[in-house]
């Protein structure tokens, strides 16, 4: 209970804006980091022998698609404040529009994903169609629908070379259409966030605000969830399930939302935590905010580990062989440890920790449990990106990697590499902004809601 | 005259709103009793706060019971399918790795162990059910379900004089302040 009743006298008229030597001074390394380790990723991407090019595809698709779940886990997080009328969160409502607002940047770190030339290491499908569509006679639009859903003469060459699941999956799976998806993904959701934080900021410096700004908020973010749960699950689709195009589950996609909305929660609570340690939301954000962002935490500790585990269970009662060589290929050797730490280190252990009311209400412990989560995180997303590595490597460069079991040797340093490099690029465009405009939405007319909040 | 003996179950006080009965329930926990309830209509956010209580130890009977609970599901499928009647489904292992399959009913068992420790802890906490209150016996405490806020001090508490505590409640702003009977 905070000890005095905040009023709109406790609230800066124009509201708190990050002004932190500190902060300032990270952003810069920050952006100097990833400019530089971008640029090295560049060269060992596209430049380097093929026996450092080919694992490093996978590194960098893990460190894109770790960071891809946090940002879009913003956007997911104002979407549902806003929709679900919320007033405890309006306090921390600009920390999650700052987290979505990184979004439109990831699609930079994307770019070289959308080249075939990283493409061939990471999606053999892909291969495979641009080896169809280079013969005579193959053309990428000359099918039904304008060609958007594959081409018919594509089909029959799938069909000559006995291709038969990629015959099949062509109406998804065809280049066009992906290229079509994954641009799709970034635009939608770049301009949702945009268009909410928009709205968000404006109120801010309004001399009359009032509840105009809340309600189109709240209307605009009905239907662009649907736009969000179609981008999250898709793009889950497209970048990581295609890895191995024979494989499928339909949990994918809540699988990686249930991942991404647990860990952005996790940096809205350290930057919070940060945020106040710095001196700045301090009449706004309560114990009483940490404990509900805890209790998302711990509820989505739990769906992760409901959804991870329906995934496993009925992939593994069911014993088809398209679907177990996931799991197969992870209980692999160390894969299979690191697996079992997983099921420890991702559930049992932060939901027994999470339980405890008063260490969520403490921004400190609970900041430790966010990194601890993210950590968790990083490993879950790791066993999902690379013990394919070795898998798809053997089989398309024979000569150099034929040699290879459950890893491929040294390529560890250039995941750390990828991840440092999308890692500081996150932190420079999120403290890039946070510093933009004001912390928390003063003018907003549920701010004193929030402020008091009791739970 | 009635002849039956009464014993003194203490004082029950009226409050204005549910802001006079928060401002009162702290300066009765200030001033230190410990046998005391509020009566309101409705939850008064903050007000456990206000009156002092410590949290319930409930939630750790709760763990215990889920914990119980987990332990019987693994346990009840591990003993019947893999110890005492070994069922090989799909060639599938008949060992501790069988233990996806047991997921579901130690879930449940969780689920359901909880729930019966809420519910029982709960009422076992509450001294619950009861035939009867002495405030019962009081003929204006009925309101307290409809549209007054009482505070009750029970005679049990250490700090609790005839006089000092009838003042007390008419310092920190009571009215209507009732002597409450209960027949022995």
């Amino acid at each position: 209970m905070a000890s005095h009743f905040v009023t709109s006298a406790d609230i800066p008229a124009d509201g708190e804006r990050l002004h932190n030597a500190t902060a300032s001074k990270v952003k810069m390394i920050a952006g100097g980091v990833c400019a530089l380790l971008t640029l090295v990723s560049l060269v060992l991407l596209f430049v380097a022998p093929e026996s450092v090019r080919a694992p490093f595809a996978y590194s960098w698709l893990f460190a894109f698609f770790f960071f891809f779940t946090l940002t879009i886990g913003g956007i997911f997080w104002t979407l549902l404040h806003n929709v679900s009328n919320s007033g405890w969160g309006t306090a921390v409502r600009r920390v999650m529009e700052n987290l979505g607002s990184i979004y439109p940047f990831m699609f930079l770190f994307a770019i070289p994903l959308l080249c075939p030339a990283v493409q061939q290491y990471l999606y053999e499908w892909m291969t495979t169609h641009r080896e169809g569509l280079s013969q005579e006679n193959v053309g990428l639009f000359d099918g039904a629908l304008l060609g958007f859903y594959g081409s018919d003469s594509l089909k029959h060459w799938f069909e000559e070379h006995h291709h038969a699941l990629l015959y099949n999956k062509a109406w998804y799976m065809n280049l066009f259409a992906w290229y079509v998806r994954v641009v799709f993904y970034f635009v939608a959701m770049t301009l949702v966030i945009r268009g909410l934080r928009k709205l968000s900021v404006a109120q801010d410096t309004d001399p009359n605000p009032g509840t105009k700004r809340l309600f189109q908020a709240r209307f605009h973010s009905t239907y662009t969830f649907i736009l969000f749960a179609i981008t999250i699950t898709f793009a889950a689709f497209d970048l990581l399930m295609g890895l191995d195009f024979k494989w499928f589950s339909t949990m994918w996609g809540v699988y990686l939302f249930a991942g991404s909305a647990l860990n952005s929660m996790a940096v809205i609570i350290i930057t919070v935590t940060l945020l106040q340690h710095a001196g700045y939301m301090k009449k706004v954000v309560t114990p009483e905010h940490f404990h509900i962002k805890g209790k998302l935490l711990l509820a989505f500790t739990i769906f992760w580990a409901y959804i991870a585990f329906s995934q496993f269970f009925l992939i593994w009662y069911a014993n088809i062989t398209e679907e177990t060589s996931y799991f197969l290929i992870r209980n692999t050797g160390g894969w299979n440890t690191a697996n079992i730490f997983l099921v420890f280190g991702h559930f049992v252990v932060p939901f027994v920790i999470l339980l405890q009311a008063w260490l969520k209400k403490s921004p400190k412990l609970l900041s430790l449990m966010a990194v601890y989560t993210l950590v968790m995180h990083v490993v879950d997303h790791y066993l999902i990106v690379i013990p394919e590595r070795s898998v798809s490597l053997m089989n398309i460069l024979p000569e150099q990697f034929g040699h290879v079991t459950t890893a491929v040797p040294g390529a560890f340093w250039g995941d750390l590499l990828a991840f440092a490099a999308i890692g500081s690029g996150f932190v420079f465009f999120f403290l890039r902004a946070l510093g933009s405009n004001n912390l928390y939405p003063n003018r907003d007319p549920r701010l004193l809601e929030s402020a008091n909040v009791s739970n | 005259m009635s002849t039956t003996r009464k014993r003194v179950y203490g004082y029950l006080a009226e409050f204005k709103s549910a802001s006079a009965l928060y401002k009162a329930a702290e300066k009765v926990r200030d001033a230190g009793f410990r046998k005391w309830d509020c009566h309101s209509p409705y939850p008064i956010h903050g007000l456990d706060g206000a009156m002092g209580i410590k949290r319930s130890i409930l939630p750790w009977f709760v763990f215990f019971g889920g914990a119980t609970g987990l332990a019987t599901g693994f346990f009840l499928a591990f003993i019947t399918q893999v110890k005492i009647y070994p069922t090989v489904v799909q060639a599938k292992p008949a060992n501790i790795f069988t233990v996806p399959a047991f997921f579901p009913p130690m879930f449940e068992l969780t689920i359901l162990f909880s729930g019966f420790t809420v519910l029982f802890g709960l009422l076992a906490l509450m001294k619950l059910p009861r035939l009867n209150h002495p405030l019962f016996a009081s003929r204006q405490f009925h309101r307290a379900t409809d549209d007054a806020f009482f505070i009750a001090i029970e005679a049990r508490d250490p700090k609790f004089s005839p006089d000092g505590t009838r003042s007390l409640l008419e310092e920190i702003g009571g009215s209507n302040i009732e002597l409450i009977e209960e027949e022995d």
